[in-house]
Order: structure tokens, then C-alpha cells, then sequence
């Protein structure tokens, strides 16, 4: 360390006059990031004559903005749950194929599908799962199970569905080097021990999983909590989800009220940077095993 | 043995179907003269490609997410990788703050940066508010994280810091240093960068719909329209969108093989 300090010097004549060169990329930074962002935090605190209030909160918080608080947490800890099983599984599945090419054309298109995303995956599953979609008429015609109208893509079951096609590679982009971090000795050295498979698993693998499959279900959860296009595009304007009223709040389809737009805003980015914080504290545990 | 062999082939083809039939029903749906009471298209028609491509708006819609995928990239890469390798060679301790900076944009949803710029925008004699050049700006922070990583990584791949002695020992100065030098070497972490911020900002529809909206319409806005209008056109659109996505994640599949970066699958949603 001191070894570096002291060759940085030997470049550099005035060690202060180095952060100049700095100033361009953080000033891009503060004023279309941090600025705006404390901005809105300070506004959302703030009554019409800029004192310190918290009436905002209370205005904003009218029924359809709980709802739609608890409709997000749903949404988002139901998709980051089930992306998380089975992003999980399918990551198992994928490094114990013994076939190479399958198991490297399944993790190629886990990469690619990971950038489909909002508008055309919406519009997708609304050809396979709308009500006269693929997937809709193979089931009446072949099982005789009919979707409609207890099911309906364009709710937020049908989100929780199309949320998933994301959440699942995701999920298992993070797995893959988790699970290949367990080594095979370590579950030969139990069972020379004499343990048996499933305490190897609950014992050992487990625990060293866990930060990996904690990060992934934060990870997942922030994803779709701050989800827009896809749910704007299947649901439309009126469902109860945080961005979707955080949205109509920008666009004045409700009313003119920018506070209250703030206060809300607010409150999501809370929940996003519990997220944030929480991800990277257990990725960072989790990577103490991956090399 | 032979049991669990069973179960992963069965996750495996869940799995692929799950991912795969949305692609293809899309495709097929937008080639197909009708489909939506028998359960294979009745005829196939490229009708639909022929409508939705000919229009005026198409062409422009198209035209305007390109300009601003184009100017993303640009101006990111003039801001990020000279300051990556500036604060690399000289100002170390400066990292963990331009890390902090660029991770932080995963915690702000879209509509909480559109809504943030809109207000502060509004109050700032700066005449960018409902321009195009916030909707840049906005996808520069949102594609910070895109750009910075894979350049962080190619900078510390190399040995920056005997380069640049090399270089100015041999009476280089730093504009050839870093144009001549620095970047040949760092050049796959850039396109890969690039490629990232490129799929990002391409596939963006919630920062330009509010941001821009009607002004300046770009692709994802003109298939969300369609969508409530036509769908056989829509789908037309949308394969064109996931062809873009596909093809730009083949190339960078090619180019960090073996890698995964999981921090920058998390994008535009």
C-alpha cells in the first residue's frame, strides 16, 4: 500500500491538482443523479412555503397508493420467491447436464433473454397467454382447461408470469457460480464422515449458499419493484403497482400535485436502497466462497 | 441416478419451453393472416411487416431511439473511460466514490430519475426539459453501471501504469497516451461497454415515454401504441426488438466468453 501511495507521487507533481481531472465525471454525476434525486427527497419534506412537513405523506398515502404499496411487495416478493426456486433449480439442472452444448446453449440464452425486457416481452405473453393466445387455446383444445376468466395476463397474475421470464435467468445467472463454488470434495469429506446426503445439504451446501440465494431473492425483488414498461404495457394506467402511480402522478393523470409525486417517489426509493444495502452486504459474503 | 437424470432434463425443457414459446408465437403471430380461435395460424402473410414497416413513423421512431442510443454510447465512453483511467493511474482513493456513483443508479427506478430530472429541470435555468438531451443524460446515468464495469476490468487486466511511463518517457503526451496507448488496449472492455449500453438505451421505453413522450417519439413508444391498436403490426415490432437485443448479446457473448455479469443483466424493465 505505501508502496503504491509513494509511486503515485512520482508521477504526479501536485497530488490535489490529479482530482481536476476527475471533475467532469463527477460533475455529470451530481447534476443528473444525486442533485435531482435529494432534490426530490428535500421537496417531498417540504410544504408550499419550503418548510419541513410531512404532510406530503399523509396526502399521498390515499387508498389506491396503499394498495398499490401492498400490490408492488406482492408482485415483487412473489416473482423474486418463485424466480429464485427456479432460477435456482434450473442453475442446478444446467451445471450437473453432463452435455456440454446444452448446458452451454441454456446458459447463452439465460444471457440473452435477461435483456428482453418491457414492452415486447408485455406484448409477447399477451399472444401466448391473452385470452386468444397460443398457449390459452392449446389448453382448451387439448386439456380442456379454460383460462379465461379466471385467469387474466393483464393483472397482476398475469404479471407475476411475465415478470418471471426475467427473473428467472436472472436468478440463475447468479446461482451458476454459487453452486459451482461447492466442491465435490466437500460432500465426499461428509459422507466419509458419515453424513448423510441430506445433512451434507442442510449442514454444509446450504449454509454456503445461502448468501447467494439471499442476494439473488433482494436482487430479484428490487428488479421488479422498480418495474414499469412491462406492467404499463400488459396492465395499463390504471393498476395499482408504486411506479404505475409514481408515473401518473408525472403525467397529471391524476392531478397536479408534484409533492405528493415526491413523497411517493421517496418512500420506493427507501425500499430500493434497504435493497440496494442488503444485496451487496450478502453478495459480498457469498463471494468469499467463490474462488 | 437415472431418476435425477429424469428431473434435470424435465427443469431443462420446462425451462427452455417457458423462454422459447413467447419468442416464437410472437414471431409467428406477425406473419400470420389470423390466429386467435384455431390452433396453428390460417394462412401466413407478410402483410403486417409490409403496414407497420412503411409507415412515416416507423422509420422515424427508429431513427430517433438509434440517435439516442448513438449519442448514450458516445458521450459515455468520453465520460467514463478517460476518468476510469485517469483515477486508476492518479487518484486511487477517488474509486470507491466513482463505484458508489455508478451502482447507484440500480437503486433508482426510471420513473423515480424521470420524475427527479422533470422537478429539478423545471427549477434550473438549464433549457434541456423536454428536449432530447435529458433523455440522453438520463440514459447515461441509467447505463453508468454498463459502461464502467467491463472498463474497469480491462483497465486492471493491463498494466496501465508502466504504459503510461513507457509512453511519456518516450515524450508522449497524454492525449496520445491515452488515444494511442490506453485505449487499443482497453478497447474490447469499451465495445463491450458500449454493446451493453446500446441494448440498454435501445430497449428504453420508461425514461423516453416520460421524459419525451409525444415529442420525440422512439421505437418502444411506437410498439406500446400499437399494442393498443394493432397487434399483428406490434408483434411485427417487437421481433424487430428482440432481434436487436439477441444480436447485440450474440457479439458480446463472443466476446467475454465464459463470463456472466450479473450486475448488468438488471436493465431497462
Amino acid at each position: 500500500m505505501a508502496d503504491s501511495v509513494k509511486k503515485t507521487q512520482s508521477t504526479s507533481s501536485r497530488p490535489g491538482f490529479a482530482w481536476l481531472g476527475l471533475l467532469p465525471f463527477f460533475a455529470f454525476g451530481f447534476a443528473f443523479e444525486i442533485i435531482p434525486i435529494l432534490r426530490l427527497v428535500r421537496s417531498a419534506f417540504s410544504d408550499s412555503q419550503g418548510g419541513l412537513t410531512i404532510e406530503n405523506f399523509s396526502r399521498v398515502m390515499t387508498p389506491l397508493v396503499t394498495q398499490s404499496f401492498g400490490n408492488s411487495f406482492k408482485l415483487s416478493g412473489l416473482t423474486a420467491l418463485i424466480g429464485m426456486i427456479l432460477g435456482t433449480m434450473v442453475a442446478y439442472a444446467i451445471i450437473h447436464t453432463r452435455n456440454k452444448s446444452v448446458r452451454e446453449s441454456v446458459t447463452a440464452l439465460a444471457d440473452v433473454t435477461t435483456n428482453f425486457g418491457g414492452a415486447p416481452l408485455a406484448f409477447a405473453f399477451i399472444i401466448t397467454l391473452g385470452s386468444t393466445g397460443i398457449i390459452t387455446l392449446v389448453l382448451k383444445e387439448f386439456f380442456g382447461i379454460s383460462l379465461y376468466p379466471n385467469f387474466r395476463i393483464y393483472s397482476i397474475s398475469g404479471l407475476v408470469i411475465a415478470y418471471l421470464y426475467f427473473q428467472i435467468p436472472l436468478m440463475l445467472l447468479i446461482m451458476i457460480p454459487s453452486l459451482l463454488g461447492l466442491r465435490t470434495e466437500w460432500q465426499e469429506a461428509a459422507s466419509n464422515l458419515g453424513a448423510s446426503n441430506l445433512q451434507y445439504w442442510r449442514q454444509i451446501a446450504f449454509p454456503i449458499l445461502a448468501p447467494s440465494l439471499i442476494g439473488g431473492f433482494i436482487l430479484l425483488f428490487a428488479n421488479s419493484f422498480g418495474a414499469y414498461a412491462t406492467a404499463w404495457t400488459l396492465t395499463g394506467p390504471e393498476i395499482g403497482l408504486v411506479p404505475i402511480q409514481i408515473a401518473a402522478l408525472i403525467r397529471g393523470e391524476v392531478q397536479l400535485d408534484p409533492e405528493a409525486a415526491d413523497a411517493l417517489a421517496s418512500l420506493s426509493l427507501v425500499v430500493m436502497a434497504l435493497s440496494v444495502i442488503g444485496y451487496q452486504l450478502a453478495i459480498r459474503r457469498a463471494r468469499r466462497f467463490q474462488r | 441416478m437415472k431418476d435425477r437424470g429424469i428431473w434435470r432434463g424435465a427443469i431443462l425443457g420446462f425451462f427452455l419451453l417457458y423462454m422459447i414459446i413467447p419468442l416464437i408465437a410472437t414471431a409467428i403471430f406477425s406473419v400470420s393472416t389470423r390466429w386467435d380461435h384455431t390452433i396453428l395460424p390460417e394462412g401466413l402473410t407478410m402483410e403486417w411487416w409490409t403496414a407497420v414497416t412503411t409507415r412515416r413513423a416507423f422509420a422515424l421512431t427508429l431513427k430517433n431511439s438509434m440517435v439516442i442510443a448513438f449519442w448514450t454510447v458516445l458521450l459515455s465512453v468520453i465520460l467514463v473511460t478517460p476518468t476510469a483511467y485517469w483515477a486508476h493511474l492518479r487518484v486511487p482513493r477517488a474509486k470507491p466514490w466513482m463505484e458508489l456513483m455508478t451502482i447507484l443508479p440500480f437503486g433508482i427506478p426510471g420513473v423515480i430519475l424521470a420524475l427527479a430530472l422533470i422537478r429539478f429541470y423545471s427549477t434550473v435555468p438549464l433549457p434541456i426539459i423536454n428536449k432530447p438531451a435529458i433523455l440522453i443524460a438520463a440514459c447515461m446515468v441509467i447505463s453508468l453501471p454498463f459502461m464502467y464495469r467491463p472498463v474497469v476490468n480491462a483497465l486492471e487486466a493491463i498494466d496501465i501504469r508502466t504504459l503510461t511511463e513507457a509512453g511519456l518517457s518516450l515524450g508522449a503526451s497524454w492525449p496520445q497516451i491515452l488515444l494511442k496507448i490506453i485505449i487499443p488496449n482497453i478497447f474490447p472492455g469499451i465495445i463491450n461497454g458500449s454493446l451493453l449500453v446500446f441494448t440498454t438505451v435501445f430497449a428504453e421505453f420508461t425514461l423516453s415515454n416520460l421524459l419525451l413522450g409525444s415529442r420525440f417519439k422512439t421505437f418502444p413508444i411506437y410498439l406500446v401504441e400499437f399494442t393498443r391498436f394493432d397487434g399483428r403490426q406490434a408483434s411485427a415490432l417487437a421481433v424487430i426488438s428482440f432481434t436487436v437485443a439477441w444480436v447485440a448479446s450474440l457479439i458480446l457473448l463472443r466476446l467475454v466468453r465464459g463470463r456472466t455479469h450479473i450486475e448488468e443483466a438488471v436493465g431497462a424493465r
